[in-house]
C-alpha cells in the first residue's frame, strides 16, 4: 500500500502541532529547528494543494451495472451570460 | 359496515322519462340498465362530494376502496390505481376530503360508487398535507435527528452536484466554487429536478456517489438541489424515497432547494441545509485566498517561535558566561596569594618589631650597669655585654631566617602546589562548558547549513533587504569559511504571501 499523500487538513494539523512545540520552547534547539524545516515543508505542500488546481468539472453518466463514467465538462463552468441568482 | 341497497327512488324523477316500452315488467338487467344509463344522463359527468373517508382499503391491486360519509349518508368509493399513484398524501380514516369524479353503477351487484379521479384533503392543500404527514413519520423515525449529521470537511477536494444541467442552480454552484475554492474538483451528475421520474433520479444518484465514491477519488461532499420554483416544481424534494436515499448517504449532504423560505424534506433530512445553491457551495469550500494568507501566518508564527527560542538559548549562554568562574578564573588564585603576602609582611614585621623591643631593653641594662658598677668592671662587662648582644643578634637573624622560611613554605603551597592543581581543575571545566556552550551557539546552525549574512565594514547582521543597496558588499558566514559577495537584485517581499 503506498502512503497517501498527506490531507490539507491533516497537513494543517501536524502544523499546529509543531508550532506549539517551537512555541512552548521544551525541546531542544535542534528539535526545534527540525521541527521549523518540517513546518516548511508542511506548508509548501499546503500551498501547493492550493494553487495546483484550476476547477476541474466532470460529468457523471451511468452504466447499466451501477458504476459511473466521469467524462471532463469544462462547457458546464463556461456561461455566457450572468448566472441567473436564485436568491 | 353495511353498504345501503340501491333504492329507485333516488332516481324517481327519471321514471317520467322512461319509454312506455318499458313501463311493462322488467328483467333485472333492463332495469339495471335502465337506472345506469339514467343516471349517466342527469348526473353531471364530474361530481365533487365533501365527505370523511371511512373503512379505508388498499387494494394489493393498488386499487382504493373506501366510504365517504356525513352525518345521514354514506357513499361507496373507489379510486383506481392509476390514479391512486397520484396521490401525495396518505388518505386515511376520518380525514374531511373533497373527492371528484363521476357516479356509476356497477351492475353485477346493483350498487351505485364514485369513482374517484381525485382526493383533495380539505382546508389544506393535498401536497402541503403529504410534505406534514411525510414529515412527521421521518421524524419518528429519526431520520432529522441532529445526531445522525455529519459535520462537512473542512476543505472539501471533491465535490458532487446532483442537480439538472440546465438550471441557474448548477452554473450558480459552479461559479461560487470556482470563486472561493478553485482547486476543487467537481461531478456533476445529471437528473431531472421535476416531473415524475426526478424523485427516483435523485436518490439513485445518491446511492450511486456513495457506492463509487472511491473509484471516482474519494467525494468529500455531495450537493442536492435545484432553483426556485413553486410547490410542485419542488416536489420531488419532499418525496420519501428521496430523504432515504440522502439518510443513508455517507457522504455529507448539502441541500439547496429553491429560495431561503423553501423548506423541502431533503432539507430537513440533508447533512446541512443551504438556503440557495449558492449557499451550498459556500458552505462546502473555505475561501482560497484566505487559506493561503492563513498559511502566511502559520509560516511567519513559525519563524518568530523559532528565533525565540533562539534568543532564549542565547540569553542562558550570556548568563553562564557572565559568571565570574568564567569571567575571572584567575580571582580564586589571586585572593590566596594576597593572603600569602599579607601574613608574610605580617609576620615578618613582628620579627623586627621583636628584635628593637630586645635592643631597647639590652640599652637599658647597660645603662644600669654602667651606673652601679665600679670603674674596675667596665671593660669587662663591656666585653660580655658585647658578646650578648652578638649572640642576642644571631638568634634573632636566625629566627628571623627561620621564620622566613615557613613563611616561604607556606607561601610556596598556596602559590605553587595548590593554585597549580586547582587552576588546572579550573580550567579543565571551562573547557568543558565551553564545548557545551559551543554547541548551543550559532556554529552549530550554520554547520547544519544556514548561513550569515553580515553587512561590510562590521555594520552587523543582514536581517532586511532595505539594510543594503544594490552594489552593496555583503559577507557570508558559513561552517566552512565567509564567503563575500556584491547584491545585484534586491527584492523586497512578504515572506511567503501570495500563490
Amino acid at each position: 500500500m503506498t502512503e497517501k499523500p498527506l490531507t490539507f487538513e491533516a497537513a494543517l494539523q501536524r502544523l499546529e502541532k509543531l508550532t506549539v512545540e517551537i512555541e512552548r520552547g521544551e525541546i531542544g534547539l535542534e528539535d526545534s529547528i527540525t521541527r521549523y524545516e518540517e513546518g516548511m515543508k508542511l506548508l509548501d505542500h499546503c500551498r501547493q494543494m492550493l494553487a495546483a488546481a484550476e476547477q476541474r468539472i466532470q460529468k457523471l453518466t451511468a452504466n447499466p451495472d451501477g458504476t459511473l463514467n466521469a467524462t471532463d465538462a469544462p462547457e458546464l463552468g463556461k456561461s455566457n451570460r450572468p448566472a441567473a441568482r436564485d436568491d | 359496515m353495511t353498504r345501503p341497497p340501491f333504492d329507485p327512488n333516488l332516481i324517481k324523477t327519471s321514471a317520467d322519462e322512461v319509454r312506455p316500452a318499458f313501463a311493462a315488467t322488467l328483467t333485472v338487467t333492463q332495469l339495471t340498465q335502465l337506472i345506469k344509463r339514467t343516471l349517466e344522463e342527469r348526473l353531471p359527468s364530474t361530481i365533487q362530494v365533501i365527505g370523511q373517508i371511512s373503512n379505508f382499503k388498499r387494494h394489493s391491486s393498488g386499487h382504493l376502496y373506501f366510504v365517504l360519509k356525513d352525518e345521514r349518508s354514506e357513499l361507496s368509493c373507489v379510486m383506481w390505481r392509476s390514479d391512486a399513484v397520484r396521490l401525495k398524501f396518505n388518505a386515511t380514516d376520518g380525514l374531511e376530503v373533497i373527492a371528484t369524479g363521476h357516479i356509476d353503477l356497477f351492475e353485477r351487484s346493483g350498487r351505485y360508487q364514485l369513482y374517484a379521479r381525485r382526493i383533495e384533503p380539505r382546508g389544506v392543500g393535498a401536497l402541503e398535507l403529504a410534505f406534514r404527514q411525510l414529515r412527521g413519520k421521518l421524524e419518528n423515525e429519526g431520520l432529522f435527528d441532529p445526531t445522525r449529521k455529519c459535520a462537512l470537511p473542512r476543505f472539501p477536494r471533491r465535490i458532487a452536484v446532483v442537480t439538472s444541467l440546465d438550471g441557474a442552480a448548477l452554473r450558480d454552484i459552479l461559479q461560487t466554487l470556482l470563486r472561493r475554492f478553485p482547486c476543487v474538483d467537481v461531478l456533476v451528475y445529471p437528473v431531472a429536478v421535476q416531473g415524475p421520474s426526478a424523485a427516483g433520479e435523485i436518490a439513485s444518484a445518491v446511492a450511486l456517489l456513495n457506492a463509487n465514491s472511491d473509484q471516482l477519488g474519494g467525494i468529500d461532499v455531495i450537493i442536492v438541489g435545484r432553483g426556485g420554483g413553486s410547490l410542485e416544481d419542488l416536489w420531488a424534494f419532499n418525496e420519501e424515497v428521496v430523504a432515504r436515499a440522502i439518510f443513508d448517504s455517507r457522504i455529507p449532504v448539502i441541500s439547496a432547494v429553491g429560495h431561503e423560505t423553501d423548506v423541502t424534506i431533503s432539507d430537513l433530512v440533508a447533512d446541512v441545509r443551504a438556503a440557495t445553491p449558492t449557499a451550498a457551495a459556500e458552505l462546502a469550500t473555505p475561501v482560497r485566498d484566505e487559506l493561503t494568507s492563513d498559511l502566511a501566518r502559520t509560516a511567519r508564527l513559525l519563524l518568530r517561535h523559532l528565533t525565540h527560542a533562539i534568543a532564549l538559548r542565547r540569553a542562558s549562554l550570556t548568563a553562564v558566561c557572565e559568571r565570574s568562574a568564567i569571567r575571572r578564573p584567575l580571582d580564586v588564585v589571586q585572593r590566596r596569594d594576597e593572603i600569602v603576602d599579607d601574613l608574610n609582611t605580617r609576620m615578618q614585621q613582628g620579627l623586627i618589631n621583636r628584635m628593637h623591643h630586645l635592643h631597647r631593653k639590652l640599652g637599658a641594662m647597660e645603662i644600669t650597669v654602667l651606673r652601679i658598677a665600679p670603674q674596675a668592671f667596665t671593660a669587662q662587662l663591656r666585653e660580655r655585654i658585647a658578646a650578648a648582644e652578638h649572640r642576642m643578634e644571631r638568634s634573632v637573624t636566625r629566627n628571623v631566617h627561620h621564620w622566613e622560611r615557613r613563611l616561604n613554605d607556606r607561601a610556596a603551597r598556596f602559590a605553587d602546589i595548590h593554585p597549580k592543581r586547582r587552576w588546572e581543575r579550573l580550567s579543565d571545566r571551562i573547557d568543558q562548558m565551553t564545548r557545551r556552550l559551543e554547541a548551543l551557539s550559532h556554529n552549530s546552525v550554520l554547520r547544519r547549513g544556514f548561513t550569515l549574512t553580515r553587512l561590510s565594514r562590521g555594520r552587523g547582521l543582514l536581517r532586511s533587504p532595505t539594510q543594503v543597496r544594490d552594489g552593496e558588499l555583503i559577507v557570508t558566514d558559513t561552517a566552512g569559511g565567509s564567503v563575500e559577495s556584491r547584491v545585484v537584485n534586491l527584492k523586497q517581499m512578504e515572506l511567503f504571501d501570495g500563490p
